[in-house]
């Protein structure tokens, strides 16, 4: 049977949507637009740390935000360590803005989400740090170079269609410059805790 | 999947007991009658999972009632791929409009196939809609949506019986039982529908 004419509207679709940092994030676009949920990726970043020249020195961007819930989700399917540097991350944006209503989503949970509808299989490739489409190993020495942003940003899109791939899902990568300058945010950021790692 | 060699063998533990089960349904039951004591009730069971609670719940009810269902597609399920938007597969047999309905769901998790059925019945414009599910797991929410009836509120476990499936089996269990993590760990099952 086909979708029905009164069934709700579409809020939005997947079709041509961001460059996501991890194949979970994909897949959980996916059921929200399956469900007709609308989302935002990342649209708004919150700064959680300023020096005291009021220069903001850390911050934090939800991976999803659902207008119509109102209501901001994490998807954390990172190695243990990073994610107790988020979990204080996540405390301190609720500390300064108690407004926002804000779900983490685990490692367990997504497994769960995958479990609920069959796709166990994927949810055990997307655990750990298999699904980054940013190599965080690499990261680090990719940026020392000449244009490291920049060919930081190249593997990372080829990574995505990779991992895509691997998993039949249909690409979903389309990077603009906004893009571009977010993951080159997050590419410092994981050369950071990189360095912070092994120090 | 493999049809499982024995169901008992593959649960873990009984969450809810029969008994249990029987007392809550009956207490549903006497709480909705009050509730819509003088009026004709419409039932609207979401298959497959409610299917047993409904057919319970219903006969605990004393007010008059009429009973509908209702089927959507599953993300994940072999009938998805195509339009990669969730679907009704199968619709109210009659219009439920100036209707006093009640929604009847199994398990209540993420929210968002009962968000899309509450999007989706409002539109049908009836006189009042309220919800009834046996069970809530609250911490695996993404859509609030207030619960009218609940009958118990469960753990984020894999639970399975009393029209609960993994894989199309195990709702012919007459309890709620946690299934053994090794029951779906490996292999996988072929991917189909799971109610929620």
């Amino acid at each position: 049977m086909d979708q029905r004419d009164d069934a709700p509207d579409a809020p939005r679709l997947t079709d041509g949507g961001p460059a996501f940092a991890h194949v979970s994030e994909a897949e959980f676009a996916r059921i929200l637009d399956y469900y007709q949920v609308a989302w935002a990726y990342e649209p708004h970043t919150f700064p959680i740390l300023w020096n005291l020249s009021g220069d903001v020195l850390e911050s934090f961007s939800p991976d999803f935000f659902l207008p119509e819930l109102d209501l901001y989700v994490e998807l954390t399917t990172l190695r243990q360590k990073l994610v107790r540097k988020k979990n204080r991350k996540l405390r301190r944006l609720r500390e300064l803005y108690p407004e926002l209503r804000i779900k983490l989503f685990y490692a367990r949970d997504f497994r769960a989400l995958m479990l609920k509808y069959g796709r166990l299989e994927l949810a055990e490739e997307l655990s750990g740090t298999a699904g980054h489409v940013t190599p965080l190993r690499s990261a680090a020495s990719m940026l020392a170079g000449p244009f490291g942003a920049e060919r930081l940003a190249v593997e990372a899109l080829a990574e995505t269609t990779r991992a895509a791939a691997a998993l039949e899902l249909a690409p979903i990568v389309v990077v603009t410059g906004h893009h571009r300058r977010r993951r080159r945010g997050a590419a410092r950021a994981a050369a950071a805790e990189e360095a912070q790692a092994n120090a | 999947m493999k049809a499982p060699v024995d169901l008992q063998d593959d649960v873990a533990e009984v969450l809810v007991s029969e008994d249990q089960i029987q007392a809550k349904v009956r207490e549903l039951g006497a709480r909705i009658s009050t509730d819509y004591a003088g009026r004709t009730l419409t039932l609207v069971s979401v298959l497959k999972g409610s299917l047993p609670f409904m057919a319970d719940l219903m006969r605990s009810i004393s007010v008059p009632v009429r009973i509908d269902l209702m089927e959507v597609s599953s993300y994940g399920g072999s009938s998805t791929e195509s339009s990669g938007l969730v679907r009704i597969l199968k619709d109210l047999s009659a219009s439920i409009a100036d209707e006093h309905v009640l929604l009847v769901e199994d398990i209540i998790d993420t929210g968002l196939t009962l968000n899309y059925l509450v999007r989706y019945l409002r539109g049908k414009s009836p006189a009042s809609l309220r919800i009834c599910t046996l069970l809530d797991k609250p911490a695996r929410r993404l859509v609030e949506i207030p619960v009218d009836y609940t009958g118990f509120t469960i753990d984020d476990r894999f639970v399975v019986g009393y029209g609960l499936d993994f894989g199309e089996f195990y709702r012919n269990l007459r309890y709620v039982g946690v299934l053994r993590p090794e029951v779906y760990s490996t292999p996988a099952p072929e991917p189909g529908p799971v109610a929620e």
